[in-house]
């Protein structure tokens, strides 16, 4: 998908997060970095912006008005016909909670499905999180 | 969504096979192992046999039928040590020991050892007939409990991910404001935003420790050491005292209040405290989620064996599927693009937990967009348990 306005060379992420304080100090850390920051308060507006925007990068939270809500954003991105055109953007899943889709649901088939390109646990450690950030978007 | 989220999926393999139920039988006397066959064939089982119990080991490490009748006294492997592999391959396995009258203490430690029962040689294809049915029933019992168990045990552990991660949220915003601020050391960007989010982060801390005392509240009534008290009280004398320390907030909500209590005093027994928070977490309620100009009426009214208080406000209601799951711990409406209403969606339970643990009941009638009427049924001193039809 090419996401990236060719003219500025300006990166484009999406965060997926129902908490605006923490949406906010991830986005500004990105933009300090120079990428274009979309945000979206829940997983169905996340999907809608996907398709308005078009990020090179989607960055997740999990639990947002359903436990499971992130997993399912997921899935749908990598598996759903009709999201067929987004099925490479990678994703960069976040929580709070110290457990990957693989520890919270072991042996469940579906978890193949949902398994993001990245799980990062909150809060972010931010060089890190940037590093990351920079390796996804570049490789 | 992926249906991940189904109690039992990742409990491991618990099953009782729907079709036909299989039975694998372990004798070295053909005669023997020939009758068996004929009896619990003809009662639907399928039947394997085996004269040794290697084979019927491997066949049962194959097969996973549900119940094995073993004869005790073989060459090669004892009928005791075939009881001990097949416990180590399928800890489920349901296990008939049939032997004769010389080996009835081996028999008995054959059911030390895990085996359900036994049955002396000889016997009655009836008489195996009946163990074996006997012994699926048990199974099918067995296997259903300890699918409870490790439902339940699921649904324990999402519940305490779930709590962590409510009360790691606000934290987890705070940190990451500093942790921002920090990184960004003296830029520009920081400068501009630093005001703004020292005062999220305080607001965040704030949001935690409410969050925290809700919960312990919560845990308190839960655990009994909480609203243990009972004496007569008048509700609206309740009613009025949160009313009126409501006042000024109502005031700059632009929200007027109305006070409506019966002539004669609404008599309940129960805890000061507890009755103060549930009349409190409404009346808070029927403000924060009104509108400018809009009315509360707190109605107080002696029914038949009960005291009704009535809540009802002209706020902006509760969408229909948001109902059945307004009482849930930390359930929250959410209204897309709204201005978020703070609170931490333990409110409504320690409400419930209140009201349920004074005998009444605590009940919801709302149209989304125009108002909702809480209304709290207690039974009335000298009605003990009244609000219960």
């Amino acid at each position: 998908m090419p996401a990236t306005d060719a003219r500025s060379g300006t990166k484009t992420i999406l965060v997926i997060d129902d908490d605006p304080d923490f949406t906010a100090a991830i986005r500004s850390v990105l933009e300090h970095e120079g990428y274009a920051v979309v945000e979206a308060r829940s997983g169905a507006e996340g999907l809608e912006k996907l398709r308005a925007h078009e990020p090179d990068l989607v960055v997740l939270d999990v639990m947002m008005e359903s436990s499971t809500e992130g997993y399912g954003v997921s899935e749908t991105i990598k598996y759903s016909e009709q999201y067929r055109a987004f099925d490479s953007t990678p994703i960069i899943m976040v929580s709070s909670i110290h457990e990957s889709p693989d520890e919270r649901y072991p042996r469940a088939p579906e978890v193949d499905m949902i398994r993001p390109d990245r799980y990062l646990t909150k809060p972010l450690d931010i060089p890190a999180f940037l590093e990351i950030v920079r390796k996804t978007l570049h490789r | 969504m992926p249906g991940v989220g189904s109690p039992g999926r990742e409990a491991g393999r618990v099953e009782a096979s729907p079709g036909v139920e299989s039975v694998v039988v372990i004798d070295d006397d053909y005669a023997m192992r020939l009758s068996c066959e004929q009896a619990l064939a003809k009662a639907g089982y399928q039947v394997e046999t085996f004269g040794d119990g290697a084979g019927g080991l491997e066949a049962v490490g194959r097969a996973h039928p549900g119940l094995v009748v073993v004869d005790l006294k073989m060459p090669g492997l004892s009928g005791l040590e075939v009881i001990a592999r097949l416990q180590a391959i399928d800890p489920t396995i349901t296990i008939i020991v049939i032997t004769g009258y010389a080996t009835i203490g081996t028999a008995v430690d054959a059911m030390k050892a895990g085996a359900y029962d036994f049955l002396p040689k000889p016997f009655l294809p009836d008489e195996l007939r009946l163990i074996v049915r006997r012994g699926f029933e048990r199974r099918h019992l067995q296997l259903a409990s300890r699918q409870c168990e490790l439902d339940r045990e699921l649904e324990r552990r999402r519940f305490v991910t779930f709590v962590s991660h409510q009360l790691k949220t606000p934290l987890v915003a705070v940190h990451q404001y500093l942790d921002v601020l920090r990184q960004l050391g003296d830029t520009p960007e920081a400068a501009a935003r630093r005001a703004e989010w020292l005062d999220r982060c305080l607001v965040r801390t704030d949001e935690l420790r409410r969050l925290i005392d809700d919960w312990l509240t919560l845990a308190q009534l839960e655990g009994g050491t909480l609203g243990r008290e009972r004496v007569p009280l008048d509700l609206c004398e309740i009613v009025r005292s949160v009313t009126a320390h409501y006042e000024v907030l109502a005031d700059q909500e632009g929200v007027t209040i109305a006070v409506e209590t019966p002539d004669a005093p609404s008599t309940v027994h129960g805890d000061r405290t507890c009755l103060g928070v549930l009349v409190d977490n409404l009346v808070a309620n029927a403000i924060k989620y009104n509108r400018r100009g809009g009315q509360v009426v707190v109605h107080t009214e002696n029914g038949r064996g009960e005291v009704v208080l009535e809540i009802r406000d002209t706020g902006l209601g509760i969408p229909a599927d948001a109902l059945p799951r307004l009482f849930d711990d930390f359930f929250r409406i959410r209204r897309r693009g709204a201005r978020p209403i703070e609170g931490t969606g333990l409110g409504l339970p320690i409400c419930r937990r209140i009201a349920t643990e004074h005998g009444g009941v605590i009940e919801v009638e709302s149209t989304d967009g125009s108002g909702s009427t809480f209304r709290v049924r207690l039974p009335a001193a000298g009605h003990a348990g009244g609000a219960h039809p």
